[in-house]
């Protein structure tokens, strides 16, 4: 019986290294590229290697939202504090019970139109749509039927006017110059199909007309971690996957699409909780079966502000969304997995996201458990454990 | 022990990366400081040369000597930009006119040096050659010739700003070469930046219109674009040239949208019939044509283009009921003109030409207030 516990533990101990050595070895390479990838960018704009000319893609702006009274005013207001000239901005309000679509009808004069929606994308029927021309750029705001986010984005792309469009969180906060630094990659690449944006939580940080006016670390303990977490994923692993065309996730709270091809792949999905990463896995897999030549980008300088969950019955309720969201777009689209005509998107991008983000609660809490029962049977020399972590 | 080669060689790279940011960090926290002495120092220099020329002087030889030197240091090159920016900014001095003028063998000097360096600095010298040395004097070919090696390099910033310096310049000999040359390139320029760069273009537009159309069959498919978008913007002299465009039906589809589009800016009666054919094309393939000559009829008045506007907001595609509401819109077309349409059977043609008329109403309303 202690024979077979030695062997077991044995098969668990090399799990672990090697488990622990891969993550760490990917850790290790986000950082460093990431790291040197930043200093360059630095470095390129200081010597103005960077498209200086007033080149203007024309940019639709999405934003579902659902009972958002207290923040869609000032989310507005800050988008209207852009400095782009050439954006259109569209609120999907989606069926929401509070006063969302009255208080941006009374804050921004809006007037009811009979505008037809062209319907490229499946989505709910709209109950009213209104619009303004009395801003920097025209505000259409379209009440509809409670569909949830995807089918709200689907209804914004059916009833945007430009050939791009952004998506982004009704609570989130555009930086100044992100909508310039976001459609850069798409006039530097012919194939630019999506860009990513860099998500930043807000707590901590004061803004002001998509200004950071001061910035310091979040007091409590909860967002400070989300900071590092945030850091880590944006300022490294996004920048790694980046550089092979391997990003599997664009944050809802903020990406840039091509209107046409996510069209073309049938839009968001409205029946996952994570269709931002659905719709990326999704143009992947859409344009390698066509043999449409795509690159996914990241743009490291177009920043969002987000607010980070405080509480721990909110963040695990986020994550908890994410985790499902992430298992469904896994599980629809295993075919990637190793597939050689998915180059190094199904072998890298999609084995990591499937053992170090998917598996990992899971490898963590066995790891967990092995060193209890390791200990019930005294295999575990606990000085040297503690040592060690 | 293969294990712990393997973790060593981590710990040093993670070593070298912490000492690598500390080192990054302290220089970059010195930058600032040593870039503003450096910037002190080179303004002294050339404010006494400027002094020098209000004097009727010419700019001292160990001036240029001075520059010639401290300028192949790139930091120097980024406070000497620094102490011009200034002095470029609203009306421009005649002084510093004439002493540009005269710093040109350095610059010309600067240009082979650079032209040998990484891709990055031919890029950032290529910017300060159109920031301050192209229209500032006549143009020297001699940094022409050498913008064109610069145009060649594979970095999409160094050809761009290359390209715009020799804008500047305004040669369109040597902007032909350019384009050929970035034609020819693995670099993607998109056309919007090729048309912009043309637009910047600061000699004789006409002139380099015709140069361009001499040439305009040498050039690939996404160059010929951008030359004719370019050709939109600046000249209602090539309605001929357009129309063989728009009615040769080997070219590319974007060409001939863009000559489309071109009828749309400027008026030339013989493209009337072409737009109306266009417009009224059932075959559904043919929708983008369909819809960008829709939207070029806005600007041809008469009786049949409304006629046929009406008939295009019958369409089954969405793109073209929405061009043809616009132009029908354009054409002073209101609810009582239009009440065919607005209490006719075809829900989507109202519904379209009812929100053209509402939206334009709210535009209005928006432009008063």
């Amino acid at each position: 019986m202690m024979d077979a516990f030695k062997i077991f533990f044995d098969y668990v101990g090399v799990f672990f290294i090697i488990y622990m050595i891969g993550y760490a070895s990917f850790l290790f390479l986000s950082v460093t590229v990431g790291s040197s990838t930043l200093y360059q960018v630095k470095r390129r704009n200081q010597l103005k290697n960077e498209l200086l000319g007033k080149y203007y893609v024309p940019v639709t702006i999405i934003v579902p939202a659902y009972n958002e009274e207290v923040t869609i005013q000032s989310s507005i207001l800050s988008l209207l504090a852009l400095e782009y000239p050439l954006y259109e901005i569209i609120v999907v309000d989606d069926g929401s019970s509070d006063a969302t679509s009255q208080i941006l009808r009374e804050a921004f004069h809006m007037q009811q139109v009979n505008c037809p929606i062209q319907r490229k994308i499946p989505c709910q029927p709209e109950e009213a749509i209104f619009e303004t021309h009395e801003f920097k750029v025209p505000i259409t705001l379209i009440r509809k039927k409670n569909g949830g986010k995807a089918d709200s984005l689907n209804m914004g792309i059916n009833a945007a006017k430009y050939p791009y469009f952004i998506c982004m969180d009704a609570d989130s906060v555009l930086q100044y110059n992100s909508l310039e630094k976001i459609v850069r990659p798409v006039l530097e690449e012919g194939d630019v199909v999506a860009v990513g944006g860099a998500v930043r939580p807000c707590n901590g940080a004061e803004i002001q007309n998509g200004r950071v006016v001061s910035y310091h670390m979040p007091n409590k303990i909860l967002p400070c971690m989300q900071v590092l977490e945030y850091d880590r994923s944006f300022l490294a692993a996004r920048i790694l996957f980046d550089k092979f065309n391997g990003s599997l996730i664009i944050s809802g709270a903020f990406g840039l699409f091509k209107k046409s091809v996510v069209i073309d792949a049938g839009g968001y999905d409205p029946t996952t909780m994570g269709e931002d990463m659905e719709l990326v896995v999704k143009l992947h897999v859409f344009c390698r079966e066509h043999g449409v030549p795509y690159r996914i980008r990241y743009a490291t300088d177009a920043v969002c502000w987000t607010q980070a969950p405080e509480k721990l019955k909110d963040l695990c309720k986020q994550r908890q969304r994410w985790h499902i969201g992430l298992f469904q777009t896994m599980k629809r689209h295993r075919r990637m997995l190793a597939n050689p005509k998915y180059g190094l998107v199904g072998l890298v991008a999609y084995l990591y996201f499937l053992i170090y983000e998917l598996l990992s609660p899971y490898i963590e809490l066995f790891g967990l458990i092995t060193v209890v029962l390791a200990f019930m049977v005294d295999l575990i020399n606990v000085p040297f454990m503690v040592l060690f972590s | 022990m293969r294990i712990e080669i393997m973790i060593y060689i981590y710990g040093a790279v993670c070593l070298s990366m912490i000492g690598f940011n500390i080192l990054y960090n302290l220089l970059l926290k010195r930058r600032e400081p040593r870039l503003e002495r450096r910037r002190r120092k080179i303004k002294r220099q050339v404010k006494a040369q400027l002094d020098a020329i209000r004097d009727g002087k010419s700019v001292d030889p160990k001036h240029l000597r001075y520059l010639r030197n401290s300028l192949r240091r790139l930091n120097n090159l980024i406070a000497f930009d620094r102490v011009l920016k200034p002095l470029c900014e609203g009306t421009y001095d005649d002084a510093a006119a004439k002493y540009f003028l005269q710093i040109q063998p350095v610059i010309l000097y600067l240009a082979v040096l650079y032209d040998h360096r990484n891709t990055m600095q031919a890029a950032y010298f290529s910017f300060f050659l159109s920031r301050y040395m192209a229209k500032r004097q006549r143009p020297i070919d001699s940094i022409q010739e050498i913008l064109l090696g610069y145009v060649k390099k594979e970095n999409l910033y160094c050809c761009v700003n290359a390209l715009q310096a020799l804008c500047a310049f305004g040669s369109a000999e040597h902007i032909i070469k350019a384009l050929k040359i970035q034609d020819q390139s693995k670099v993607f320029v998109h056309e919007k930046i090729l048309t912009e760069s043309l637009l910047s273009f600061s000699g004789n537009h006409d002139g380099l219109i015709r140069r361009l159309w001499e040439n305009i069959d040498s050039y690939s498919e996404h160059t010929q674009l951008a030359i004719l978008n370019y050709i939109r913007f600046q000249s209602d002299g090539y309605q001929e040239e357009m129309f063989a465009v728009m009615q040769d039906t080997k070219k590319g589809k974007e060409l001939r949208l863009a000559a489309i589009r071109y009828f749309g800016r400027y008026f030339y009666a013989p493209a009337l019939e072409p737009l109306l054919a266009f417009a009224l094309d059932k075959d559904l393939s043919n929708w983008e044509y369909a819809t960008v000559s829709v939207s070029s009829l806005a600007r041809y008045p008469g009786g049949r283009v409304v006629d046929a506007l009406k008939e295009a907001l019958h369409s089954s595609n969405w793109y073209i009921r929405r061009s043809a509401s616009i132009s029908l819109e354009a054409h002073g077309e209101n609810y009582g003109s239009l009440t065919d349409v607005i209490v006719g059977n075809d829900r989507y043609a109202r519904e379209m030409m009812t929100y053209r008329l509402e939206s334009q109403r709210l535009q209005k309303a928006g432009g008063e207030s």
